[in-house]
């Protein structure tokens, strides 16, 4: 049992779920993916993304909390096509040369406020930088995706019940 | 031939086999164990113990990896089973990938499987709705298929046996198109269904809307207790196998209570290749069977043979168990073997949105029930351009949904304080198809599989009759909506070929006569009576409502037969 917990101590939790980490030091991404091949600083950049999606507050933990940037790389990894993927790659790796040609900064030294209208702006833009933009929907999908399924949401914020043990078809809606 | 295992022809031998252990394999080994027979219950797939074997159901939503969804991966290796509905991430584990059992399509048929020791009564839908003389009468008034031997008296008794002992939600809605059972407490409807339902009443005189019957136990009687059953939790995650016991399967229910009798052998990784036919005795003697895990050949002997192999390779069994005199497979002296296979028309949904007076209300906790509308179609005489007709699946809805439109602390706040919807409705389409003779499974001449079994190649489709229906519901389910003022009503195909309804049927005919059909009024071959077939491929046609309850009762009504038949001398 011993090595059964040590084994889950290396392990990272991604709002729920355990990863595997990869071989640290080579570079690449904290988890172990098949198909994306993502380096440290990228998979850093992804999780500034996912924290201006879903910022931590006062009361609630962000998106970097509740690690799902790597939630997001797991989910593009095994559940996304190649097509997606190399989007995906493509858009995280121009984020901050637009982002130097757009705001004269790269992202991660942007102020929140200038992330989203940043990010807003790409994901209305139909043309000219179409991979950022589909590296932003896949991320944005799958950052609501972690957060609405996390722990936190739905157990703490008690979104959900396992168990129910009952049904009321004529539940009144509380008045506002 | 060589027999390689060790053990002694006298250890190989049981007073019956059961080929299948699946929803109604399981209830052919209860009732012939309790009869005191020593049976042998044959499982191609592993063994699924109840509770243990259940990895997943007890999970959280963020403990799936992929949370709940299937991973590319094998979706592109698996891509007929990954369009069925209950293929997720919770429940992948208890469906055939579709690489590791092929078939041949000589049309497009998504045949969904469950290789493992309770087959589909694992994943089922769990709607249990009986019988009446307007199904089992259609083939006859309609001129289609052959006549039915049996009619509702019959099997009537048999309904009312596994609902007691399944435990069967529904009300006595005293309809002579569906008729009444043995019930537990229906599960209620919620305010829109109710309201639908009033309004169905008000402006048609011969349809209606009830609570489903579904086999949950809704109020545990003394009998569910005793199989180690509880009440169901509404917990609606059935597919991964219930802890409670909360709904009926093998699993649950039947093979364990035949375990207690001491009468069961249970063994897994068995799959069937052939029925032994000996023909100085004129009768079955026995399976030859390979180990899956070591292709070990070895043959089981028995008085009598129950083949609840599921539809589909319930025909290959027979097709690929070959003699001198049945060169065409077992029992096929007229020819019909692996012909008249049918389904269910899953083609169709409409959907709608209600707004009222009854926005006052929303559900709470959840429920595995829903409505049902049984056929209103060419009921009491044919009154449209195609036969026979369709039920119809019913259900509102509210749900809480966020707006996710914007970014940052807004969108996170959003995702907080979600806000509630408005009541959808939808319906689905069961329609009842034809049986025809160019429906059909063959085997092929050269491709085997990984035992030795030839592969199966399947011939089954859509027909005009089935595009009209289809039209036909569309055209009745919109203006039931529109009269009772949902808005937005919208019809959408379903994509998917035959077989996604996982209602395949027939093949094994029963039928009057020897010429036209495979087994007689007691689910016993014709030409083999020591031989039984009792699951889907033993049906004449399909009807339209869901069939497994059918099953049940066949297995029950035959076993009974068999096992009073042993007692005579006859068998």
């Amino acid at each position: 049992m011993k090595r059964r917990s040590a084994i889950k101590n290396l392990m990272i939790f991604a709002g729920g779920i355990y990863l595997l980490p990869s071989c640290t030091g080579n570079g690449k991404a904290s988890i172990e993916l098949k198909n994306l091949d993502i380096l440290v600083g990228e998979e850093a950049l992804l999780g500034e993304v996912a924290e201006a999606m879903i910022p931590k507050t006062a009361d609630a933990p962000g998106a970097r909390d509740l690690n799902l940037h790597l939630f997001t790389l797991k989910m593009v990894d095994d559940c996304h096509n190649t097509k997606d993927q190399k989007a995906f790659k493509a858009g995280l790796s121009s984020l901050n040369k637009i982002s130097l040609e757009k705001n004269n900064k790269p992202f991660n030294q942007l102020d929140a406020t200038t992330r989203i209208h940043f990010i807003e702006a790409v994901l209305k833009d139909d043309t000219s930088n179409p991979a950022l933009r589909t590296f932003f929907e896949i991320t944005k999908k799958r950052v609501i995706q972690g957060f609405t399924n996390s722990k936190y949401v739905m157990t703490d914020m008690k979104q959900y019940e396992m168990v129910p043990g009952r049904y009321n078809g004529y539940f009144p809606v509380e008045k506002v | 031939m060589p027999q390689l295992n060790t053990d002694s022809i006298k250890e190989r031998t049981f007073d019956a086999i059961v080929i299948g252990s699946g929803i109604s394999g399981g209830w052919s080994a209860k009732e012939l164990t309790e009869k005191g027979l020593k049976t042998l219950l044959l499982e191609r797939g592993r063994e699924v113990k109840h509770i243990k074997d259940y990895p997943t159901t007890n999970m959280l939503p963020y403990e799936f990896e992929h949370r709940n969804e299937v991973p590319l991966a094998i979706k592109e290796k698996s891509p007929i089973v990954s369009k069925c509905y209950a293929f997720r991430e919770d429940t992948m584990h208890f469906f055939v990938k579709d690489d590791e059992h092929p078939y041949i399509q000589e049309k497009p048929f998504d045949w969904i499987r469950g290789y493992q020791v309770g087959g589909k009564s694992l994943l089922w839908a769990r709607h249990t709705q009986r019988w009446s003389d307007f199904d089992f009468e259609g083939p006859a008034r309609d001129g289609f298929a052959v006549d039915w031997p049996v009619r509702y008296r019959d099997i009537a008794p048999w309904y009312s046996y596994v609902e007691k002992f399944a435990g069967i939600a529904g009300n006595k809605d005293g309809l002579k198109e569906l008729p009444d059972g043995e019930f537990l407490p229906a599960f209620q409807l919620n305010a829109v269904e109710n309201y639908f339902k009033e309004q169905v009443a008000l402006k048609y005189k011969t349809r209606h809307l009830i609570s489903a019957r579904l086999a949950h136990l809704s109020q545990p009687q003394a009998v569910h207790l005793e199989q180690g059953r509880g009440q169901c939790q509404n917990r609606t995650l059935c597919q991964r196998g219930c802890p409670f016991g909360g709904y009926f399967s093998s699993n649950a229910s039947t093979i364990p209570w035949a375990q207690k009798t001491g009468n069961l052998t249970l063994r897994p990784f068995s799959v069937v290749h052939s029925i032994i036919y000996d023909e100085k005795k004129g009768k079955a003697t026995g399976v030859k069977v390979i180990d899956t895990n070591t292709k070990e050949e070895i043959e089981y002997f028995a008085k009598i043979i129950f083949v609840n192999a599921s539809a589909i390779n319930t025909n290959l069994i027979l097709l690929n168990s070959k003699s001198n005199r049945f060169p065409n497979g077992l029992g096929n002296d007229s020819g019909v073997l692996g012909k008249y296979v049918a389904f269910h028309h899953y083609g169709g949904n409409v959907s709608a949105r209600y707004e009222g007076p009854l926005d006052k209300f929303r559900t709470d906790g959840r429920s595995p029930g829903s409505g049902y509308i049984p056929r209103f179609r060419n009921v009491y005489k044919q009154e449209t351009d195609f036969l026979r007709g369709y039920a119809a699946g019913f259900s509102a809805g509210r749900g809480f949904y966020s707006d996710t439109s914007a970014l940052g602390e807004i969108l996170k706040d959003n995702l907080l304080n979600r806000k509630l919807g408005s009541w959808r409705v939808g319906s689905h389409m069961m329609g009842e198809t034809i049986p025809k003779e160019q429906n059909c499974i063959k085997l092929d001449a050269d491709k085997k599989d990984d035992w030795g079994v030839p592969l199966l190649k399947i011939s089954v489709d859509f027909d005009d009759n089935d595009v009209k229906m289809l039209n036909d519901y569309f055209e009745q389910v919109s203006e039931m909506f529109t009269a009772a003022g949902f808005k937005d009503v919208k019809t959408s195909k379903r994509p998917g070929a035959p077989g996604l309804d996982i209602h395949e049927m027939g093949g094994v005919r029963m039928g009057h006569d020897p010429k036209t059909s495979m087994l007689n009024e007691w689910n016993q071959l014709h030409a083999c009576k020591n031989v039984f077939v009792t699951d889907g491929a033993c049906m004449t046609s399909t009807s339209t409502q869901n069939p497994s309850l059918t099953y049940m009762a066949f297995s029950a009504r035959a076993a009974h037969f068999a096992v009073e038949e042993m007692k005579k001398g006859n068998l």
